[in-house]
């Protein structure tokens, strides 16, 4: 059982790849530390959701693509979410996602952030 | 000393093979626990953290759970509890140089003791001995890991 819930909110997307592995990162470490970790994806964050394309960003050249930093993620049990609002935004449907992306609405994302102990923004 | 699969595994020492940990006795309930060589090649060989949670000091861990991370640009994980207990105290080397985990495994590069508060339920899953060892080379066999 987890102890303490944290939210990361990620907007940081393929045009910053440099800002695209430490989030997710970050998630997997509290999930080691027993936190229950969930990322919340919106502006340009959510098309990292995009099926196959955070595999094509990499934060650093010769290193691990975006996509694998996010699988770890999700393999450690991080949940991820997507602002509703953003797949507007860049054209996306919810089937163009991967399917672990839960797609909720802002005011879920306030929820989340006021039962959490920790928020980090990136 | 006991090299399995190019591991070495003192007999002494209980293994937490799930894991790849093991326990030192230090008298009393007292254990130390620190990291296989196994468990060093799987974090990928070089570390850039291992801490160990400043909340856990005092405080009783139940096995399994969490009482340090190792960190590298490799890999990202846990060091759980091999048996349940109050954690006394970290290893406070590991802060300035936490390769010393990989380095000297079982000297200098310790990670944190724990005095065990149930020792007598838990300690048969743990690994000890050559008939321990025979047994880890058996699960390190199926899951086709050495060292080297």
């Amino acid at each position: 059982m987890a102890e303490d819930k944290i939210l990361i909110i990620m907007t940081s997307g393929p045009e910053t790849p440099r800002r695209c592995a430490t989030p997710f990162f970050f998630a997997t470490l509290a999930t080691a530390m027993d936190y229950e970790v969930t990322m919340f994806f919106t502006i340009d964050g959510t098309l990292l959701l995009k099926k196959g394309l955070a595999d094509y960003v990499y934060p650093k050249e010769g290193g691990k693509s975006a996509g694998q930093f996010m699988r770890e993620a999700i393999e450690a049990g991080v949940k991820m979410t997507a602002c509703s609002a953003s797949l507007e935004l860049h054209d996306l449907k919810p089937e163009d996602l991967i399917p672990e992306a839960q797609i909720v609405g802002g005011a879920t994302m306030w929820q989340m952030a006021e039962e959490s102990k920790t928020v980090l923004t990136f | 000393m006991a090299i399995i699969r190019g591991c070495n595994l003192p007999e002494d020492l209980y293994y937490y093979a799930e894991k790849h940990l093991w326990l030192k006795p230090l008298g009393g309930n007292l254990f130390r626990v620190g990291l296989t060589p196994i468990a060093g090649k799987l974090a990928g060989g070089k570390l850039n953290a291992v801490t160990v949670r400043a909340k856990n000091i005092g405080a009783e861990v139940q096995q399994g759970k969490s009482v340090a991370t190792l960190e590298s640009s490799k890999y990202v994980g846990p060091v759980p509890a091999p048996i349940t207990g109050i954690v006394k105290r970290g290893n406070e080397k590991l802060a300035a140089d936490p390769n010393l985990v990989i380095t000297d495994p079982y000297g200098e590069g310790w990670v944190v003791e724990i005095e065990a508060t149930r020792w007598e339920e838990e300690k048969a899953a743990l690994l000890t001995g050559p008939e321990g060892l025979a047994e880890y080379e058996k699960k390190l066999e199926a899951a086709g890991i050495s060292c080297g």
